[in-house]
């Protein structure tokens, strides 16, 4: 990846800061990986902030949508209820961040299934993330499942794609097929968007 | 719950106690009219005194609409629970429960249902007797099948099943038009095609019963003994559309896969009148370029369209 262009560590102290940064951040060529993730864990969360973009859906997670980064990137806030996951999905080739704004997820990272693979995927480690911290991946990291683990409590986070994309592939855990997906947004910029 | 309660707050609504080391809540509760959401998650509930006596005639029986108790150390559903009838939506996740009891089905107003991370062994048939249920949570529970009769829950929306001991689905599930999300991850799910013909041979009374039906022979209650009436009236027809032919208890139990977009495939426990109805619809109406060991029924290819889009994963 870029080398850092800075070294001085940047602060979001708000999280309107924490976007305008960003935009400042995107707006040059090279862009540092560890500067991102360092900013976004910079940020302590505060509802507040937030709530207004944090909708829940009963029965899975939604996406809001924050801020489209001038189209560099998409910063969007998923709301998870209690026991709601992702599938095992991919990054479309973009660079994903992943901040927890309240609450905590599990993340399990899994290998890309060989081509001529017909068994289960191959399960490569699993973590918590606890509130305020911000994990990344990109393709060649790995592929992963997100979930709420917890039976009785919600969770928020906070994600950044860059470049912003809107399709991914889904795969399934036993057998390593994967299945093209359309991602869709649940509200933007605090709306709610009607399908 | 703080002595004088409803005193004060006459009108409480919503009330929310959670994480505050409550190992009973007294009967402050049965003199709170209006109140229609109360929040005990993360408490020390579970024993004995853990719902008021008299639950079942306090004003709180009709109006209350939501309750939450996950993060308890519930070991059985409260049967004082149970009398809560205007309730909406109930979350239980996280306890200790060992069962549903069947009597669940006395909360007919229930809309959502959580019982996520609990030590749930089986399902009670009589949960399909909820008709407002759209949200049902199983998700981390030691469930080793699914009652068919679930498939009566019409309103259903959500399913969800994942991390329990699921080795095949009833096909009946395909029935639930109105499901959209279904979660079957971490389950053992077979994933062969299981030749598992425990097959009994059917009885003289089988054999005579399936005559009676498949020929339609003639006969009023006056003609047999009420028990073997109502044998008859239990046939169940097989679902071979090419058989036409009944069952009654000697049938054959078969796992059947049925294909969700060509990529996920979803084992269906099958029953089948006779060893004959299952070999796969292999007459000359097979497409040549199907999988030998797919199902391409088409009402299931039909079901599986729809429920492909959360199903994977």
């Amino acid at each position: 990846m870029e080398q850092p262009v800075q070294t001085e560590m940047l602060k979001a102290r708000s999280l309107e800061e924490l976007v305008r940064i960003l935009h400042q951040i995107f707006a040059e060529d090279k862009v540092s990986v560890e500067e991102v993730q360092a900013l976004m864990e910079s940020y302590e969360s505060n509802p507040e902030e937030w709530l207004k973009y944090a909708k829940f859906d009963q029965y899975r997670y939604t996406r809001n949508l924050v801020d489209s980064g001038n189209g560099k990137f998409n910063l969007m806030i998923l709301c998870w209820g209690e026991g709601h996951g992702s599938s095992i999905h991919d990054h479309t080739d973009s660079h994903c961040f992943m901040k927890i704004l309240q609450g905590n997820l599990k993340e399990t990272l899994f290998e890309w299934p060989e081509k001529k693979m017909n068994g289960e995927m191959t399960k490569k480690s699993e973590r918590v993330l606890r509130e305020n911290q911000c994990a990344y991946i990109n393709d060649s990291i790995g592929l992963h499942r997100v979930e709420n683990i917890s039976h009785t409590e919600t969770a928020v986070s906070l994600h950044l794609y860059s470049p912003p994309f809107d399709t991914c592939n889904t795969f399934d855990q036993r057998t390593g097929h994967k299945h093209k997906v359309t991602m869709t947004f649940y509200s933007q910029f605090g709306e709610r968007t009607v399908c | 719950l703080p002595a004088g309660l409803s005193q004060w707050f006459p009108a409480l609504e919503v009330l929310d106690v959670s994480g505050t080391g409550l190992a009973e809540m007294g009967t402050e509760l049965l003199s709170l009219p209006c109140l229609h959401t109360l929040l005990a998650k993360n408490n020390r509930l579970g024993g004995p005194g853990s719902l008021p006596k008299g639950l079942g005639q306090a004003p709180l029986a009709r109006s209350l609409r939501v309750l939450n108790l996950s993060g308890n150390r519930f070991a059985e559903v409260p049967p004082a629970l149970l009398r809560l009838r205007g309730l909406r939506s109930l979350s239980l996740g996280g306890n200790r429960l060992h069962g549903i009891p069947p009597d669940i089905q006395e909360l007919h107003s229930l809309e959502f249902l959580y019982l996520g991370g609990n030590f749930i062994t089986a399902i009670p048939p009589e949960l399909a007797k909820l008709p407002s249920l759209r949200y049902l949570v199983l998700c981390d529970n030691k469930i080793q099948s699914i009652p068919p009769q679930l498939a009566q829950l019409d309103s259903l929306r959500s399913l969800s099943l994942h991390n329990n001991l699921l080795t095949y689905l009833p096909r009946e599930i395909l029935n639930l038009v109105h499901l959209e999300e279904l979660s079957l991850r971490g389950n053992p799910l077979v994933v062969r095609f299981v030749r598992d013909l425990t097959y009994n041979p059917p009885s003289l009374q089988e054999l005579a019963g399936r005559t009676v039906k498949t020929r339609n022979v003639p006969y009023a209650p006056s003609d047999l003994p009420e028990s073997l009436v109502r044998y008859l009236s239990l046939a169940s027809n097989c679902p071979n559309p090419k058989c036409g032919g009944v069952y009654f208890d000697s049938c054959v139990r078969q796992i059947k896969f049925v294909d969700f977009c060509g990529k996920y495939r979803l084992p269906l426990m099958h029953y089948l009148c006779s060893p004959e109805c299952s070999s796969p619809f292999s007459s000359a109406s097979q497409s040549s370029t199907s999988q030998s060991e797919s199902d391409s029924e088409d009402e299931a290819s039909v079901a599986a369209h729809r429920m492909q889009k959360v199903l994977l994963g």
